[in-house]
């Protein structure tokens, strides 16, 4: 004991505030006023469900993979090759999609509006009026969404999270669109059969199980991996859309969007009539 | 059963190498290990063997995490140098003492080039010839460049007299392997480094929490203002031109503040793993965006990069001892290196040439820069030139391509207009606030840093948990989904 005597402060800083970390991850949420506290995931990383690489293996939710993908759309809807205003918004996950896809875009006459915002999700963009702003500003012929990456891990998540995307889903009203699920690193606690039950037929692309080459954060596809992402959509899109656009394979490996618009974490757009 | 089978596959999953997970300093998994560590460590702490044991079996653990079996690699490459100084310093002839250096080197090197430049290499073989590239499938084993660099310094050292070598591998790669310097530094010199290894410990509290106060300096860097203002900056350099200028000249502001915070967080959180064992290393960067000319920019920022590449390629090309002429090309030369060792590519080459050009121009207009006074206006106009230069180098460092990095200084320049700069401070307040703080975090005197250090050491232990978790809880709430791994881990 002795020898640890000049450790034990700072041992016990380091060992009590991981309890703190893990134990305060183990609830819902946390807040502090009006702020919800975002989680450490320590609980979740340590006592979570195992995760397993093998795609075989993949996990089974109330929707599995394999009914998910034979409940699309069945029959092939003849593909639309008028030029499209496209307007995609998301997390960060758009600065993998979006330079593959405005590739996509200029080689088949569409134009390109991307809108990032950091960090959100299906509840940050269902509480704002932004995406109805884009829309009433942009007229966009075709809507992209692709959110729920940062929601892999929320519990009960049909209580949480149902009204956001059905919101976000009106807000989008009669606009042809496609939401992109996220591409799962770790089993989901069910984001991706809320988004398949709350879409249409064929307006949902499930990427849980897709092999993906990860960033060093070991979420994020690498840039490479997030254009295969990009092509496995377009391939997808001919044969089981509900609206399937023109987009043929481009020329060049990447492109800009006409304009792109960055919205970091923090940043605060509440609408309180969809609380 | 299945809650006890899914908490072992997950402790094993988090103790298993994956390439997507280096281990960092400020994760979670290194937090926990760090936990169980510190009593072991301090059991052993001043019983020399078990302690050398103990920390170098940690070390290929921690290298294991972050780079995989290249751990055999650095095994390897410790036994053939221990055993080249060993048979060097028994020697008495001068050949055989030239030859262990020179196999010793060419291990060291020859793998360093083999990893980090053979695919450059070629593609610059294959573009004078016009040939069809085909890159090898190599990747780069981390902290390589800092632990090859300690490596070439003991074997000089060594066969220079300066520093007996150890008397046990053992020794050897504690001293090589030493985890918190492992894969981004500081370049820890043998000289500095193995008396400590063989000293006691007199490790006190006040030693245990200025190292966490060091950490804690580092997380604040690296995982909360490098992190959350390389989301920005990434978008400028992402789409070179699509922005304005001056949201360009703020991105590039940015990268400058960006790179520092998570070159110097990392060294502050190293520096301070390292006091709480009883170690110290050496100040790696002295607030460098304070300095007032190119040459003091390189005595502040990666001190133990450039003392080493004083010391073992500047002074062996002959220093300032053969002319005037001599000295500014061992300068620009030594320069070359230094960006080289940073990447394998041109833009790097560029950077380190540009940075010897500064250093030659600065060195010729000294007699020149004498007779100026020394008053706050000549102080602000050095200033603003060495940040220009520097900023604008940072570019050629960060962009994609050269002709990236053109079109970001030519839009920063060209395109610049403050009528932007309302809506940027309202859109990016935190990230100006951010900046701010590092701003004037660089104004302030260190007497104040050292002040604040002691009140946080002297702080009661309640104090020092609050601030922990709070720290931790606003590195939670600012991460960038897309974590950043540290800059240096690359080089």
């Amino acid at each position: 004991m002795k020898r640890f005597r000049h450790y034990a402060g700072l041992w016990g800083i380091l060992t009590s505030s991981f309890i703190i970390f893990t134990a305060a991850s183990s609830f819902d949420s946390i807040s502090i006023g009006r702020h919800e506290l975002k989680s450490s995931g320590l609980s979740q990383a340590i006592f979570g469900k195992a995760q397993t690489e093998d795609v075989q293996s993949a996990p089974v939710f109330e929707n599995d993979t394999v009914s998910i993908i034979q409940s699309c759309n069945p029959e092939p809807v003849p593909v639309d090759t008028a030029a499209q205003t496209i307007l995609i918004i998301g997390d960060s996950m758009l600065e993998g999609l979006v330079p593959r896809l405005a590739a996509y875009s200029d080689h088949n006459g569409h134009k390109l509006y991307a809108a990032m915002w950091y960090s959100s999700t299906s509840a940050v963009w269902g509480r704002s009026r932004k995406l109805q702003r884009y829309i009433e500003r942009l007229h966009p012929t075709f809507i992209i969404v692709s959110l729920g990456a940062n929601e892999l891990f929320v519990t009960d998540i049909r209580r949480k999270r149902e009204r956001y995307v059905r919101n976000i889903l009106d807000q989008i009203g009669e606009i042809p669109y496609l939401w992109i699920g996220p591409p799962n690193w770790k089993a989901d606690t069910g984001i991706n059969s809320l988004l398949r039950d709350a879409t249409a037929d064929g307006c949902f692309f499930l990427s849980d199980g897709m092999q993906f080459r990860r960033a060093k954060d070991g979420a994020h596809p690498t840039r490479e991996s997030a254009a295969e992402w990009v092509d496995s959509i377009m391939r997808w899109m001919p044969k089981s859309a509900a609206h399937p656009i023109l987009m043929h394979t481009p020329t060049e490996a990447k492109g800009r969007p006409a304009k792109l618009w960055v919205h970091q974490p923090d940043e605060k757009d509440i609408d309180p009539d969809l609380k | 059963m299945e809650c006890l089978s899914d908490l072992w596959q997950n402790v094993v999953r988090h103790l298993s190498y994956s390439p997507s997970e280096p281990m960092l300093f400020s994760s979670g998994t290194f937090w926990a290990l760090f936990i169980i560590f510190l009593p072991l460590y301090s059991l052993v702490r001043n019983r020399h063997r078990q302690m050398t044991l103990f920390v170098t079996a940690f070390s290929f653990f921690f290298y294991y995490k972050s780079s995989g079996l290249f751990v055999g690699l650095l095994a390897v490459t410790s036994l053939v140098d221990w055993t080249l100084s060993r048979i060097l310093a028994r020697t008495k002839k001068q050949a055989l003492k030239k030859l262990c250096v020179g196999i010793s080197l060419a291990t060291s090197l020859g793998i360093l080039a083999y990893f980090k430049y053979a695919n450059f290499f070629l593609w610059n073989i294959s573009t004078m010839v016009n040939g069809n590239f085909q890159p090898l499938d190599l990747v780069l084993p981390v902290g390589i460049s800092f632990y090859t660099f300690q490596s070439v310094s003991y074997i000089v050292d060594v066969y220079k007299g300066r520093v007996a070598p150890t008397a046990t591998w053992l020794e050897y790669a504690f001293f090589l392997s030493f985890f918190p310097a492992l894969v981004a530094g500081p370049i820890v010199r043998a000289d500095y480094f193995l008396p400590q290894i063989r000293e006691k410990r007199h490790v006190t509290s006040t030693e245990t929490y200025t190292g966490l106060w060091l950490i804690i300096l580092g997380v604040i860097k690296k995982a909360i203002i490098a992190d959350y203002i390389a989301q920005y900056n990434d978008l400028i350099f992402d789409t070179p031109g699509g922005y304005s200028g001056f949201e360009t000249a703020m991105g590039v502001i940015g990268y400058t503040m960006q790179i520092y915070c998570d070159f110097s967080g990392y060294s502050d959180m190293a520096i301070g793993l390292a006091l709480i064992m009883g170690f110290r290393l050496a100040k790696n960067f002295d607030f460098p965006y304070k300095s007032l000319n190119v040459t003091e920019f390189w005595r502040r920022w990666h001190i133990s990069l450039s003392s080493w590449l004083r010391d073992y390629v500047y002074i062996p090309l002959g220093g300032n001892r053969k002319g005037t002429a001599r000295t500014y090309l061992n300068n620009f030369i030594t320069m070359l290196v230094g960006g080289l060792w940073h990447g394998a590519a041109w833009k790097f080459v560029f950077w380190g040439a540009m940075h010897g050009a500064g250093l030659a121009v600065h060195k010729a207009s000294q007699p020149w820069l004498r007779r100026l006074p020394d008053n706050s206006v000549v102080r602000a106009i050095s200033w603003l030139i060495t940040m220009l230069f520097v900023m604008a180098l940072w570019v050629f460092f960060r962009a994609g391509s050269w002709s990236d990095s053109w079109t970001i200084l030519h839009t920063a320049v060209t395109d610049f207009s403050f009528a932007y700069a309302p809506a940027f401070a309202s859109a990016r307040m935190l990230w100006l606030i951010l900046i701010g703080i590092i701003t004037i975090s660089h104004a302030m005197p260190e007497g104040f840093w050292n002040k604040i250090g002691d009140a946080f050491v002297k702080a009661p232990w309640t104090v020092k948990l609050f601030i922990f978790i709070a720290v931790v809880q606003c590195v939670i709430e600012l991460r960038s989904e897309d974590v950043a791994p540290f800059i240096y881990f690359q080089f």
